[in-house]
């Protein structure tokens, strides 16, 4: 170690060295050893004071706080829990349909790839849109596929990734949806119902499942529903139409739990 | 995790009522931590007994019931039973489907959470892993999401394989530690992250692809927390290397250097745990890291550290990061040595504490960081060969275990030399030399030359030729004889290692030659 001036003559004088180790190296084995046995060691012995504590949780687990928030069934069992609770449910939420995000980046993704009629104008004019969603990626894409395919190369996500489930919708607001949308073909409608009910059976896994939460959904007032699979042109479309329906042309009608 | 004992741990792994119960409950944890410690390997991954809601009074009956660990594959039918639950669970709607969901979940939690071999492979086998995954889906409750979290934490925790198999889920953990979640919520997610980065450097690299980095590190910047620690936990398993590229992602996350320095200053014990070992691997692995931390007083904050804890799980990864710092830029010491007024925060006194306490690794890489100390400047070596830890180092030459003599022997034989320019001879400093000598230290040195260690053989060589060369009036051979160094050294006439032969030998015959003894 303290390696130096040896020569083939010379011997090999002491020579003051620092000596640096990598992490993995086998002279901090044994320290690394006392971190992980000192962490399986629960604490083993109790306090009066934690005794008491343990006492008084069980006691105070009835009182609890309905959320004043309408139409939301939590019952929080503390203010923590409480400030907590509002955090996730009352504020991360898409106004439109309601579905709840666990960071403003993800709601804000929803947002435009479901919600926003400009987003979807600016990919039919071929913009690359859809943004990788892996923070600090930075890439963007001109499909959800293209970017399915980016997670999966670039990011790893595996192949029966499913992102997204689409919540379940209450049977009320569901038919309310429907009666505000505008007439569409038949059968468009009846892909629709099959996908909906297939993603909510939850049995699909399958790479176009993914995401699908993201970009779907016809619950916007504001964009006429008219989608053409090109069997009726010329209904005088001003607005694309939307990139989900364009561009899974099998997901909607394969049956739940066809494919991995 | 482990706490001191001093704090109240929401996080104790017994939750049942006082008394008799735990005190039964108690023995049997402590036969089952025995028996982890016998059996297990040096395994980065932590079993989730207690959730990170704290449990609730279902919680606390349920545990109260099962006092006896069941069978083997009696625990094995129920989680196929649980897991099928489950299925059936996720596939309904409507009304009282969600409870369902969270029942069926819990219960497959408790089954994966109280054995001491929990049973993970009959969980998978059965097909748990997809279901805990829909489970996760954006928008369910939090009760949902952190039963599920927590049984993908406790399959995480279980051999190589069967970590693995969180693969499907990752991407859904990951997302889930966003800022809009719930903690507990947040912080399970962590803990199940944290298992499957301890499991090796292939999930670790699948894990920073998907981006699992910049949400954890946010992770610490709250003040303290529970949440807090275990991300901390997690993000040093994720940074641990051997490659350097998730340490020089970490230190580009905005702030993070700061809260660092803030919470080894302030924050308790078990938090600063564990930003410690992120220290560790930071200055390990990133210049960057190691500069940064440097110019926001680190070393202040560690020796501080130092003086003032007594728990050997903050002690560790706070001495092996300041080893780490010394290691790499020892002027930065300097300021340390000399500057601190206070001597109880003196960096010296605080590495004497370490090498006077009753643990082995405290005391062996204490005695390291003295040795890179030692490597500097004359300044350095001054003030370590001033210090008390003059004795202590002497002491534990003689006395201690292997490892540590070694490591002693580093510093006493880097004091007692300057590093010299070039190819020339390094100096002898003889004032420190002859007053290590006569502290008795030759001994320690020459047993070292018959130790079966090459390199410890090799360093005790090296400092018998000190003492031939330095000692004032030629009186180094004779102490050598007497201590029986030539006894030791000709033990090397035929040893199959060539340097130690042509060491030994040199020495033999230019200080113990054929006049040697003549004017006696």
């Amino acid at each position: 170690m303290a390696v130096d001036t040896v020569g083939e003559l010379g011997f090999p004088y002491w020579n003051p060295l620092r000596r640096r180790f990598p992490p993995d190296s086998p002279f901090f084995a044994s320290g690394n050893v006392e971190r992980e046995l000192l962490a399986k060691q629960v604490a083993l012995d109790f306090t009066e004071d934690e005794i008491t504590n343990l006492q008084t949780i069980v006691e105070t687990e009835s009182r609890r706080i309905s959320c004043p928030i309408v139409g939301c069934p939590e019952r929080l069992k503390s203010l923590d829990n409480f400030e907590d609770h509002y955090k996730t449910r009352h504020t991360a939420s898409c106004s439109v349909c309601s579905r709840v995000y666990p960071t403003s980046r993800l709601l804000s993704i929803h947002i435009s790839e479901a919600h926003d009629s400009f987003f979807q104008a600016k990919v039919a004019r071929g913009y690359d849109m859809y943004e990788c969603l892996v923070e600090g990626c930075g890439l963007k894409f001109k499909s959800y596929k293209a970017r399915h395919r980016h997670l999966i190369d670039k990011h790893k996500f595996p192949t029966t990734f499913e992102f997204f489930k689409r919540t379940q919708l209450s049977k009320k607001r569901r038919e309310k949806l429907q009666r505000q949308r505008v007439p569409k073909l038949k059968h468009e409608e009846d892909k629709e119902e099959a996908s909906s009910d297939a993603m909510e059976v939850e049995d699909k896994a399958s790479l176009d499942g993914l995401v699908s939460a993201l970009s779907t959904l016809t619950t916007s007032d504001t964009t006429p529903s008219n989608v053409s699979f090109g069997r009726r042109h010329g209904r005088g479309l001003t607005f694309v139409p939307r990139s989900v329906h364009r561009e899974k042309p099998t997901n909607s009608s394969s049956t739940p739990g066809s494919k991995t | 995790m482990a706490d001191d004992g001093s704090a109240s741990n929401r996080r104790d792994p017994i939750k049942s009522s006082v008394g008799n119960v735990a005190g039964q409950r108690r023995r049997q944890q402590a036969v089952t931590v025995a028996k982890e410690r016998r059996e297990s390997l040096v395994r980065a991954k932590r079993l989730c007994r207690v959730g990170t809601n704290g449990g609730d009074d279902e919680d606390a009956r349920v545990e109260n019931e099962m006092m006896i660990d069941e069978e083997q594959p009696v625990l094995e039918a129920q989680t196929v039973k649980a897991v099928e639950e489950l299925k059936s669970a996720v596939q309904s709607q409507g009304k009282g489907a969600m409870q369902k969901r969270v029942t069926a979940l819990r219960e497959l939690r408790r089954l994966l959470s109280k054995s001491e071999f929990p049973p993970i492979d009959a969980a998978l086998t059965a097909g748990a892993i997809p279901l805990l995954v829909q489970c996760l889906s954006f928008g369910s409750p939090d009760e949902q999401l952190l039963e599920s979290a927590w049984c993908l934490t406790n399959i995480a925790a279980g051999k190589p394989e069967e970590t693995k198999a969180l693969l499907p889920a990752l991407p859904l953990l990951i997302a889930h530690l966003g800022e809009k979640n719930s903690a507990p919520v947040a912080e399970q997610c962590a803990w199940a992250i944290g298992n499957v980065a301890g499991e090796g450097e292939e999930l670790r690299n699948v894990l920073l692809s998907q981006g699992a980095l910049p949400p954890l590190a946010r992770m610490i910047f709250p003040d303290k927390g529970s949440t807090v620690r275990t991300a901390a936990w997690a993000l040093s398993n994720l940074i641990k290397g051997p490659e350097s590229k998730a340490a020089a992602q970490l230190v580009r996350v905005d702030g993070i250097v700061d809260a660092i320095l803030r919470h080894l200053k302030k924050t308790d014990e078990e938090i600063a745990t564990e930003i410690a070992w992120i220290v560790v691997y930071l200055s390990a692995l990133s210049d960057i890291a190691t500069s940064m931390l440097l110019k926001g007083g680190i070393l202040q904050l560690l020796v501080e550290r130092l003086a003032t804890s007594d728990s050997l799980q903050l002690l560790i990864p706070v001495l092996r990061s300041l080893g780490n710092f010394v290691s790499v830029d020892p002027k930065a010491m300097l300021t340390i040595l000399i500057g601190g007024q206070n001597t109880e925060e003196n960096a010296i006194n605080v590495l004497g504490k370490c090498l006077r306490s009753e643990h082995r690794v405290l005391k062996k890489e204490a005695a390291w960081v003295l040795s890179n100390i030692a490597a500097g400047s004359i300044e350095h070596k001054r003030v370590i060969h001033s210090s008390e830890a003059m004795p202590l180092l002497l002491r534990l030459l003689s006395t201690s275990p292997f490892d540590i003599k070694k490591e002693v022997a580093y510093v006493l034989g880097n004091l007692c030399v300057e590093s010299a320019e070039g190819d020339a001879r390094p100096r002898i400093i003889q004032e420190h030399l002859v007053s290590i000598v006569s502290g008795g230290c030759l001994r320690g040195f020459i047993d070292l030359v018959r130790s079966p260690d090459i390199e410890a053989a090799r360093l005790g060589l090296q400092f018998i030729e000190l003492v031939l060369r330095g000692m004032p009036n030629g009186e180094g051979p004779k102490l050598v004889e007497g201590e029986d160094g030539i006894d030791a050294m000709e033990r090397f006439q035929f040893h199959e290692n060539e340097e130690l032969r042509v060491m030994a030998n040199s020495l033999v015959d230019k200080y113990f030659g054929e006049d040697y003894g003549i004017n006696e």
